[in-house]
């Protein structure tokens, strides 16, 4: 391997190694967040554990408590919490 | 196109607290109504700097405010859109109210504005304390655009 190479992948490693801590980072904010508006909507949830992107703000969001929600920004600009089933 | 959206929720909020009236800002503690000057030093002594007034709380600076609303990291996007959105329901129920089409009390308004307010701060007292102390501080301010109609009439949302 020449260093090229060799450097390459050093500089992959060290990006990977950031990158995981980034992205959890952000799925934390993104659960915070989601928690924080079906709080505002008045729904039971207690917190998001787990979120589903569909679309550009679009989510599936899974609550502690087993309640499920599609959240998304309508048209009008308003955001939606819709009880999923 | 969302950071626009937040901003217009901000600003809604903060709209409203520029046009409060000056005297609404927070003051200190009331002066004694027989509170006098200090008293001279003697002739011959050089005077020690003069004692600054009591700590009256700071003036809000409404425009670093709307800043820190805007880019404060406590509530997320989404969230700012969801307050946004309680916003101006609340705005529509004050323009229903004061049109006559609204059942809704002074009351009821006040009492649906006590509970966004809380919303607010519930969202960043703990990961902005400052920022929420500033709401805090123009709560009543805010209040007194939206409970006067003449006020309010002139509020552009």
């Amino acid at each position: 391997m020449n260093k090229v190479t060799v450097t390459l992948a050093r500089s992959l490693v060290v990006a990977a190694l950031f990158a995981v801590p980034s992205s959890a980072a952000d799925d934390e904010a993104l659960r915070k967040d989601l928690t924080a508006v079906i709080a505002l909507h008045g729904l039971p949830c207690g917190e998001v554990v787990a979120v589903k992107v569909l679309a550009t703000e679009d989510y599936a969001a899974s609550c502690k408590d087993g309640n499920r929600y599609h959240i998304f920004l309508n048209a009008e600009g308003r955001v939606v919490v819709e009880k999923q089933k | 196109m969302r950071v626009a959206r937040v901003a217009v929720l901000l600003s809604l909020l903060l709209a409203a607290c520029a046009r409060a009236e000056p005297e609404t800002t927070v003051s200190g503690p009331p002066t004694p109504p027989d509170a006098t000057p200090a008293a001279l030093p003697p002739a011959g002594t050089v005077a020690p700097p003069a004692a600054k007034p009591p700590a009256a709380a700071p003036a809000l600076d409404l425009n670093s405010l709307e800043t820190r609303l805007r880019e404060t990291k406590a509530i997320g996007i989404f969230t700012k859109i969801s307050l946004k959105n309680l916003v101006d329901d609340l705005l529509d129920n004050f323009r229903d109210y004061y049109g006559g089409k609204a059942k809704l009390t002074m009351k009821d308004l006040r009492r649906s504005y006590d509970l966004l307010m809380m919303k607010v701060l519930s969202l960043l007292q703990d990961d902005d304390q400052k920022l929420a102390s500033a709401i805090v501080s123009s709560r009543e301010a805010i209040w007194r655009l939206l409970a006067d109609e003449k006020k309010f009439a002139t509020f552009k949302t």
